[in-house]
């Protein structure tokens, strides 16, 4: 089972970030770099609508999404493929949405998670993410 | 939102709703333009489906369901 552990300077201020490649589920786009947080609160996967534009993705469904401040909005849904740094990589069906923050681009969900084993440390400031 | 790029297929989806959920409750349509292409089992199935069949293009893979679940989102991060 592939393992990757990221170490940060503060887990708690930060959160569980790592370094993503994003592509289209075929990898004829070039993969763009993304600052992604794995994100235990999410259904699943989110994509920030600027990467989306820049993948030139097309959908393929709409998701009804709710979140603290809004309920009932439609989004589009859209076959991407997720690269991690230890070069794992993963197809998923992410929603493309406008992300608020100055640097997250990406939202892992549950829809990855589901096959993963998470281990948040917070004493050392690390996570793993297995698959 | 209205999903202008999907207006077709959504219109097609509503014209057989009743049918689809009669035959296939829980499966997964594909859809492109106003043609049911095929249900499948999974989404990735139907997803990949469309890349095949149509490529980078929109088309819509909708679980058929009578009412549609919202996906629940925690962080305040998402700007809808």
């Amino acid at each position: 089972m592939p393992a990757l552990t990221v170490q940060l300077a503060d887990l708690q201020a930060e959160g569980p970030r790592l370094d993503v490649r994003l592509t289209d589920a075929a990898g004829a786009a070039p993969p763009v770099a993304v600052d992604a947080l794995i994100d235990t609160g999410a259904t699943v996967t989110v994509v920030a609508n600027q990467i989306v534009k820049q993948l030139s993705l097309s959908p393929m469904g709409t998701a009804l999404v709710h979140t603290p401040s809004s309920t009932h909005v439609r989004c589009y849904k859209y076959l991407v493929r997720l690269v991690l740094p230890n070069g794992v990589g993963l197809e998923t069906i992410a929603i493309g949405t406008p992300l608020r923050g100055q640097h997250i681009q990406c939202l892992i969900g549950r829809d990855v998670l589901r096959n993963a084993v998470f281990v948040y440390t917070g004493p050392t400031n690390t996570f793993t993410l297995s698959f | 939102m209205v999903p202008e790029l999907l207006k077709k297929e959504i219109k097609t989806y509503n014209a057989h709703k009743a049918e689809l959920v009669g035959q296939s409750k829980g499966k997964f349509v594909l859809i492109k333009d106003d043609r049911i292409v095929g249900v499948f089992e999974s989404e990735m199935d139907a997803a990949h489906q469309g890349y095949e069949r149509f490529g980078n293009v929109p088309f819509l893979v909708k679980q058929v369901v009578e009412v549609e679940v919202p996906l629940d989102f925690t962080s305040s991060l998402l700007g809808v």
